[in-house]
């Protein structure tokens, strides 16, 4: 063996352990009998995973997320895709403007996002809270979509789609025909990563939140206030979980991971 | 390149003004009140009483310091994880990438409490040295700013990791070959080879990175015990307990335009080795 | 994912937001609350779900800590949203002199004659009602330690295994507070407990900010004490550990939550009907037996058992050490700058 192919396991052993870790940490305290979180764990039950699912708040608040999620993102791609479009593939005017507007939710603080929106946009125009929040969440993952896609965009050669121009498709057509095949895996990785961004979201939808409309994370913090069982571990499990299905699915139609 | 501009302004603006519109405006207002004398026109003077402060000094010195060193080892680590990733058969590969971006998609406060269970003095690292040997009794690990630092290395180092794959994957198949068939030494081919033609994922990364140390609020108040106190943290004293919308705009301009310094320098070492390597 | 999903997501997301917009119009009479997040599930079944069916409306809860419900009424106040919230004693004289509360009208609270002396105005102001009181003392390992006086956290053999509330938190002054007392120095800018405390810094173990971490860290033996409100209490009681509620010689802290009305609300009536609901013996009662909320309404008997877990009775209540509102609210600021300088530093 020499040492450049020990390089390779031992990297990613290393790496993945620590990124790992506190995941495997959070899923044996799930199962665990006991009250707090401990490894290893004290026995085995599924009394936290059950208690998840008995708490009603966070199944309106994961209601809530779940369509900030899909809904942000969603919109967030909508908007997202013809900018990076634009961006890669015309002479726009202002482009670093249009670049910095669109990117720029991701570099202030949160906790001032939702006090600004709260202070400018809900109070004075009288908006929803659900409405504040879905174009929170959009503004939020936009740089995300925008970045993914434009990546991908310019890993794209240009030429086919003037090829098939000038071989007479419309550009919408060539757009839909020619360029939406080959980045749909750079859309599916944006539409996760804004998916994940929006699902954890804490610090802008702390402030907003209004009677009756919470978010998930908001939820558990709240929950979290006052007691730190395993049902937080265990709801936090069992959202991975979930994501992970997400992911597998994903990959398995689309090959994600190509695309990252 | 497609030269029409209606038709690049029409596919473009609408994401530009939604931003602006929902996100700029509302932000802009309130940081502007930071600038605006209660009698009347503009002053910078609660940014230099900031600074006059030398608790506020030190605290943002501390943030510098713990944000720089957060992003350079997560770069360091994540060039070596990458490579390492990339240079797996494609569906070993695929599989890896999920394991690295599997934490983004649990609740960070979760995570943050995890670090509890395996930092404390019976937890899992000190039971680790204390069987080895490396130590006799228990190191006080959590609580400080190393746990603080290892929380968030472990939060944002999934993001440079995915920044880089990707640019390592763009990067022409045999350029480090070709590098070493000239000469070049390792360190040479990373520096005068790698570095420059990923430098769109490292300035990605290492803005996403920097810019989620500065802002992360749980995780210093968790892990640091608040003993170490950081900007964020004095943000939401001011938001939450004091209710001083002022203060905490002054602080919140303070980490934008370090988030936005950080991003430029990391363009800048990228593009310095870029000419570099045109003039050579 | 293809044009036409996405479509589907996008109309189903807006079909979604017009539906929730939807069923809050539907609703004629609703009572909007601004409460605790805590127990949620368990104020449901005891007290919003009977009274909205003895008054025929709709209640619409808002959960949070008390600053932060705070902050958000502060930004609504032009057009309010909750029609009445509880918070702490502190946070109603804040609300009160930000002009974002009514006085309380007592005289159509039929229960209010029953609540004890000490709740029945608490801030002296006539804008609030108390509903619950707590206790703030400090558990600890009794096979470990022995706690007499709150000084008694600071001793060099026990500093480094306690942890300690942020100045930040409910429980941080009032502990500041009973340590100064401890000293023979308290005066109202808490110089000298910051001070104290700011000395054992890097003894301390950590300076707590979620007082549901302890349970853990108490589990992990990261730490054998630290100062806690009593309605975080029993779970500390279920770790197999002897771990008591100390009585020390300085006495008790604590605090108290109110319930306040909002100014401009709309719903008034409702609301008062409300809140003499909450007040009353049986949903009183019903929250002690649960061991969420201490009574303030001296006609609640429970089982020493139950009031064991809990802060019962008018003569506790009166012997907690609590800091005057006017104190807290003028001295929060400095308070803070003081800690950032002696703790955070």
């Amino acid at each position: 063996m020499t040492l450049r192919s020990l390089f390779i396991p031992i990297t990613l052993l290393l790496v993945i352990a620590f990124l790992i870790g506190p995941f495997l940490i959070i899923v044996a305290a799930s199962f665990s009998a006991g009250e707090t979180l401990a490894f290893p764990p004290q026995g085995f039950s599924l009394r936290w995973i059950a208690k998840v699912f008995t708490v009603e708040s966070f199944r309106a608040s994961f209601g809530m997320s779940l369509f900030l999620a899909i809904g942000g993102t969603a919109a967030a791609l909508i908007l997202g895709i013809p900018a990076s479009y634009a961006l890669s593939r015309y002479k726009l005017p202002g482009a670093e403007i249009v670049r910095t507007v669109v990117s720029a939710p991701i570099i202030v603080p949160g906790i001032i996002v939702g006090l600004a929106l709260l202070r400018y946009i809900v109070v004075p125009f009288q908006v929803g809270i659900t409405l504040a929040l879905f174009l929170a969440h959009t503004a939020l993952v936009l740089p995300y979509a925008v970045r993914v896609v434009s990546a991908s965009l310019d890993n794209l050669r240009s030429d086919i789609e003037e090829a098939a121009v000038l071989l007479g498709s419309s550009r919408l057509g060539a757009f839909f025909r020619v360029v939406m095949p080959n980045i749909r895996g750079g859309i599916m990785s944006a539409f996760i990563l804004g998916f994940v961004t929006s699902f954890n979201q804490v610090p802008v939808s702390l402030f907003l939140s209004g009677p009756g409309v919470r978010t998930l994370p908001v939820d558990m913090i709240a929950y979290m206030e006052i007691v730190f069982d395993p049902s937080v571990a265990a709801l936090s499990s069992l959202l991975a979980f979930l994501s992970i299905g997400i992911v597998f699915v994903a990959e398995r139609f689309l090959g994600f991971s190509r695309y990252v | 390149m497609f030269q029409n501009r209606t038709e690049a302004l029409a596919l473009a603006l609408p994401a530009a003004i939604f931003a602006a519109a929902v996100f700029l405006v509302p932000v802009v207002i309130l940081l502007s009140d930071g600038f605006r004398v209660p009698t009347g026109g503009w002053t910078i003077s609660a940014y230099t009483d900031f600074f006059s402060n030398s608790l506020n000094q030190a605290v943002f010195l501390r943030t510098l310091r713990l944000g720089a060193l957060v992003t350079i080892a997560s770069a360091v680590i994540g060039y070596a994880a990458a490579f390492a990733i990339v240079s797996l058969e494609p569906g070993a590969k695929g599989k890896v990438t999920g394991l690295v971006v599997l934490p983004l998609m649990i609740s960070p406060v979760a995570r943050t409490y995890a670090w509890i269970v395996i930092l404390g003095r019976t937890g899992i690292v000190n039971q680790a040295f204390q069987a080895l040997g490396i130590t006799e009794a228990p190191l006080r690990i959590l609580f400080s700013e190393t746990a603080i630092f290892i929380g968030l290395l472990q939060l944002f180092l999934p993001l440079m990791i995915i920044s880089l794959i990707s640019a390592l994957e763009n990067m022409p198949k045999d350029a480090i070959p070709a590098a070493r068939v000239l000469g070049a030494n390792w360190f040479q081919v990373f520096w005068k080879v790698v570095l420059p033609l990923t430098k769109e994922g490292l300035v990605i990364g290492g803005t996403l990175v920097f810019t989620g140390s500065l802002t992360a609020y749980i995780t210093p108040a968790i892990l640091g015990g608040s003993k170490v106190l950081m900007l964020e943290t004095l943000l939401y004293q001011q938001v939450a307990v004091s209710n001083n919308f002022v203060a905490a705009s002054v602080i919140a301009f303070i980490l934008i335009v370090m988030s936005f310094a950080a991003n430029i320098l990391l363009k800048r070492v990228a593009t310095a080795r870029n000419k570099q390597r045109s003039q050579a | 994912m293809t044009i036409q999903a996405m479509n589907k997501v996008i109309l189903a997301s807006g079909a979604a937001l017009m539906l929730t917009v939807g069923a809050a119009e539907a609703q004629q009479k609703t009572l909007t609350i601004s409460v605790y997040a805590l127990a949620q599930d368990e104020y449901k079944q005891i007290v919003y779900d009977p009274f909205e069916k003895i008054c025929g409306c709709k209640l619409v809860v808002e959960t949070g800590n008390s600053v932060e419900r705070l902050a958000k009424m502060e930004a609504n106040k032009a057009n309010p949203v909750v029609d009445m919230a509880v918070i702490s004693m502190a946070d109603a004289l804040a609300a009160s002199r930000a002009g974002l509360i009514d006085k309380v009208d007592t005289s159509k609270l039929s229960n209010f004659g029953k609540l004890y002396d000490v709740a029945k105005d608490p801030n002296k102001d006539g804008m609030s009602v108390g509903y619950t009181f707590y206790a703030t003392s400090i558990a600890y390992r009794s096979d470990k330690m022995k706690i007499d006086s709150w000084a008694d956290l600071l001793k060099p053999e026990y500093a480094s295994h306690v942890a300690w509330p942020n100045v930040t938190t409910n429980q941080g002054p009032p502990a500041l507070y009973m340590l100064g007392l401890a000293l023979a120095k308290d005066t109202a800018d808490l110089k000298a407990p910051i001070e104290a405390v700011g000395a054992k810094k890097a003894e301390i173990v950590t300076f707590y900010e979620k007082s549901s971490q302890l349970v853990q860290l108490m589990q992990q033996e990261e730490i054998w004490a630290a100062p806690i409100g009593r309605f975080t209490w029993a779970p500390f009681t279920k770790l197999g550990f002897p771990i008591a509620w100390a009585m020390p010689k300085e006495g008790q802290t604590g605090g108290m939550n109110v319930m306040v009305a909002t100014k401009g609300s709309k719903n008034k009536d409702l609301a008062l009907q409300f809140m003499d609901y909450w007040i009353s013996t049986e949903v009183q009662t019903k929250l002690a037996e649960k061991l969420i909320d201490s009574p303030a309404n001296k006609d609640v008997k429970l089982s020493d058992a139950i009031a064991n877990n809990l802060t019962y009775g008018e003569e506790t209540a009166k012997s907690l050490k609590l800091i005057p509102s006017a104190v807290a609210l003028d001295n929060r600021a400095g308070w803070i700058k003081t800690w950032n300088e002696k703790v955070g530093q």
